[in-house]
């Protein structure tokens, strides 16, 4: 007797390390990203005056990335009752995607989950996520930018939405236009590089003027701009659209490298960054320089700022050849939350308030600020001016806030803010779908392939398809173009 | 009596009963699932499969890339696993040999067991970098004179290919090492000391003592190393695109079986029926490893043993 119940004992005892095994996994990763204030210890981290220690509402976010812990705190700052749970998952790999698949269903289910440019479409065209459609009356207020709202809108629901717009722009080297082109004047250079054509007369014009310098770092940086300008998105009725821009792309890409006109390294390798700074040097022992970057919103503050070494004040921007956007957060509610309207409230306050936007912008949100309202937030957490948003009327109030401000200074006396909200009306959210990503990556595979002279056009072709047709074996395959 | 003898069984269960339970929901329960998602179109974002039966295997079947990722596989795996276990063994012999006094062998396995360490990001990063355009191999091929010009290394098959097993032996031959030295040293001493009294040459002795006596080793060592083979993942994805760039010439199983599983709608079932596929190529392969390799000796019972290890007993 005594034995058997040790034995029900003991297998209970691994039963529960088996569980405790597979639920350990959450609360730890959770703990570091937690916006303090969690449900357990009463109300003791929150700001000095609430001293309820009543029941707080639990909000759970998630995301890729700690920006939006940033409103999530002044979230918390303005409704003192409720406690948001803010998770961060990395999302290189794919995990942050995975992680939100597998909680729906369970009761780890996030109410508000942030969702990425890549794949923001997978998510509002399933079923998962919540219709935000009685926040639409918000967005003609604060005049969304319509391509944001379109995104995150399948067959006239709209379930996502996003505090950001990121409309792209065309960065290039003073100096060298001045040296090359006889101006460095913005209005000038965007006359000269107005459309694809010009564009290319300009690279050849760069090329004669030094060998040494390329007009970009990679063709690949056009991808985006001529995928934007399509009549069609990839898939359309179940099957698959090549665009004439795809041809036209592609032979645009094939010219840029057969001529020169590129520094042929990959977009995000260390070569690519050394360009903006100057540093790059080729095999053959000289240095070389880049002229120009194609790049969004964000690129600038996070991309080209800190790779640029001591060549700020010596970039310009301008629209470019070809009006695009690149990339961007957009926030939905998930179905299943139970706080549903709670969720709402909250997405409503991240991307369609108009104090947060302007907070989030002109660089309210610094540390002592979140700090003020949530003493167990990390030093670094802060959101520093410039981040373009997605209110035409919020872009409109501040843009005048930017002149002569550090990033003024950097891009030689011009306001990005105001460079940017002249593009942003341009852009086209229609031509996102789910299948996006992988589509993409497959031609940009084989496009590699045929640029470097391994394989022939039509070869290229066909391998790109072939790749498609394996990853979406539903989809109906056009004939390979000529 | 007869009844503690029971409770003495019945203890060893208990002992058991943790690996038994960990198997049954670690092993058994993924592999029976895995299985019988295989047979459905179940996608992480629709969260209603149905069954399908084979279509999924038939699918596959007509997808040039998954032949393709087997071809692959079965290509990097060989072309790095035979240099691997010759140069192991080569090695082993060097430093187990009793003639050859080899000064210190524990810090050469060392040295030969570090790259195992290294974690597998940092690696294919590393190569991925010394590769690049203007990475250090095109700096000093072109400062040099052996190249004209830079080239883009990872877009040549064959150099891509070359590049992953490199690093896959590179990476696994000091594991491979120190399995062998331990099986080497395991045999006994004196097999050799009465082989050199017969005058056997060291190749001799290799052949006829090493070799044989190692079996169970080696066998250990393919099987291993097949099923490591054919879930080769992390190198390749990470040395390229992630998509077995260039060409899908570095595409494995796995791979295939990630990007299904990874796609827009999240493809399970058709994820699930790569695994099966793969699991069923392997247990076929390791089976006939077994099968190859067994022990004929101990099958043919009434056939007079002869192996060395026989005659010298006998002595």
């Amino acid at each position: 007797m005594r034995k058997s119940i040790l034995s029900v004992l003991s297998l209970l005892m691994i039963a529960s390390m088996l569980l405790a095994a597979c639920g350990g996994g959450s609360p730890a990763t959770e703990a570091p990203a937690d916006s303090g204030g969690s449900s357990d210890s009463g109300g003791s981290s929150d700001s000095g005056g609430s001293s309820d220690s009543g029941e707080k509402q639990v909000l759970k976010v998630w995301s890729f990335t700690n920006e939006i812990l940033t409103m999530a705190i002044a979230f918390e700052g303005q409704n003192p009752d409720v406690d948001v749970q803010f998770t961060m998952i990395p999302m290189d790999a794919g995990e942050y995607q995975t992680k939100i698949k597998a909680a729906i269903g369970t009761a780890d289910v996030p109410d508000v989950v942030a969702l990425e440019a890549a794949f923001v479409k997978e998510w509002v065209e399933a079923d998962f996520l919540a219709d935000l459609g009685d926040l639409l009356p918000l967005t003609e207020e604060l005049q969304t930018y319509p391509s944001v709202v379109e995104v995150g809108t399948h067959e006239g629901v709209t379930k996502a939405y996003s505090y950001q717009a990121t409309p792209g722009a065309f960065f290039y080297r003073r100096s060298i236009a001045t040296e090359c082109l006889g101006t460095d004047d913005p209005a000038e250079v965007q006359a000269l590089v107005n459309d694809i054509e010009s564009f290319l007369e300009v690279a050849e014009t760069i090329k004669q003027c030094n060998p040494n310098y390329f007009t970009v770092g990679t063709s690949g940086e056009l991808f985006n701009p001529f995928l934007a300008n399509r009549a069609q998105p990839w898939i359309v009725d179940g099957a698959l659209v090549i665009d004439p821009q795809v041809e036209a792309y592609i032979d645009f890409a094939k010219l840029m490298r057969d001529n020169g006109y590129e520094s042929q390294a990959n977009q995000w390798s260390e070569g690519w960054f050394a360009g903006m700074n100057d540093s790059l040097v080729g095999a053959d022992g000289q240095p070389k320089k880049v002229f120009s970057y194609f790049l969004p919103t964000w690129g600038l503050p996070y991309v080209l700022i800190p790779n640029s070494g001591d060549t700020g004040g010596d970039w310009a921007m301008i629209n470019g050849p070809l009006p695009y956007q690149w990339g961007g957060t957009w926030v939905g509610a998930m179905a299943d939350s139970p706080n549903l309207d709670l969720a709402k409230e909250f997405v409503a306050f991240v991307a369609l308030n108009e104090e947060n936007l302007t907070n989030w912008a002109t660089g309210v949100y610094t540390n002592e600020y979140l700090k003020a309202i949530d003493p167990t937030v990390a030093d670094g957490q802060a959101q520093a001016a410039g981040d373009f948003v997605s209110s035409q009327v919020v872009v409109e109030k501040i843009t005048s806030s930017f002149d002569g401000s550090e990033l003024y200074e950097w891009l030689g006396g011009q306001n990005n803010y105001e460079a940017f909200g002249v593009a942003a009306p341009n852009v086209n959210g229609a031509l996102l779908t789910g299948s996006d990503d992988a589509i993409q990556r497959a031609l940009q595979s084989a496009r590699d392939q045929y640029l470097n002279g391994e394989i022939d056009k039509a070869t290229m072709w066909q391998q790109w398809l072939d790749v498609v047709r394996s990853e979406f074996p539903d989809l109906v395959i056009p004939e390979p173009p000529q | 009596m007869k009844f503690t003898k029971i409770n003495r069984n019945y203890y060893g269960y208990f002992f058991i009963a943790p690996f038994i339970i960990a198997f049954l929901v670690f092993g058994l329960y993924p592999l029976y699932n895995t299985l019988s998602l295989s047979l459905t179109d179940y996608t992480l974002m629709t969260r209603k499969g149905e069954y399908i039966g084979l279509q999924n295997f038939t699918v596959l079947f007509a997808d040039q890339l998954f032949l393709k990722a087997i071809g692959n596989t079965w290509l990097i795996w060989l072309l790095n696993f035979i240099p691997q276990i010759g140069v192991a063994l080569l090695l082993s012999a060097w430093f187990t040999n009793n003639r050859l006094k080899i000064k210190g062998v524990g810090i050469w396995r060392a040295i030969f067991y570090l790259p195992n360490l290294l974690i597998p990001v940092v690696i294919a990063a590393l190569f991925n970098s010394f590769f690049s355009f203007y990475g250090p191999i095109n700096q000093f091929m072109v400062r040099f004179g052996y190249q004209a010009e830079a080239v883009h290394y990872l877009q040549n098959v064959e150099i891509t290919r070359a590049v992953v097993i490199f690093i896959q032996w590179w990476m696994w031959f000091g594991q491979t090492i120190i399995i062998v030295m331990a099986g080497m040293t395991s045999i006994p001493v004196h097999l050799y000391e009465a082989a050199m009294v017969d005058g056997a040459s060291a190749a001799q002795m290799f052949r006829r003592i090493t070799l044989p006596l190692l079996k169970p080793i080696l066998i250990f060592i393919f099987v291993t190393s097949l099923v490591g083979g054919m879930q080769m993942f992390d190198i390749p994805y990470l040395l390229t695109d992630g998509r077995g760039a260039p060409s899908n010439s570095i595409m494995t199983n796995n791979i295939l079986m990630y990007m299904k599983f990874a796609s827009s709608r999240g493809h399970i079932g058709a994820a699930s029926a790569v695994a099966v596929l793969t699991f069923i190529m392997t247990t076929i392969c390791a089976l006939g490893i077994f099968f190859v390799l067994r022990d004929k000796d101990d099958t043919v019972t009434n056939k007079p043993k002869r192996s060395w290890f026989k005659k010298s007993e006998t002595k």
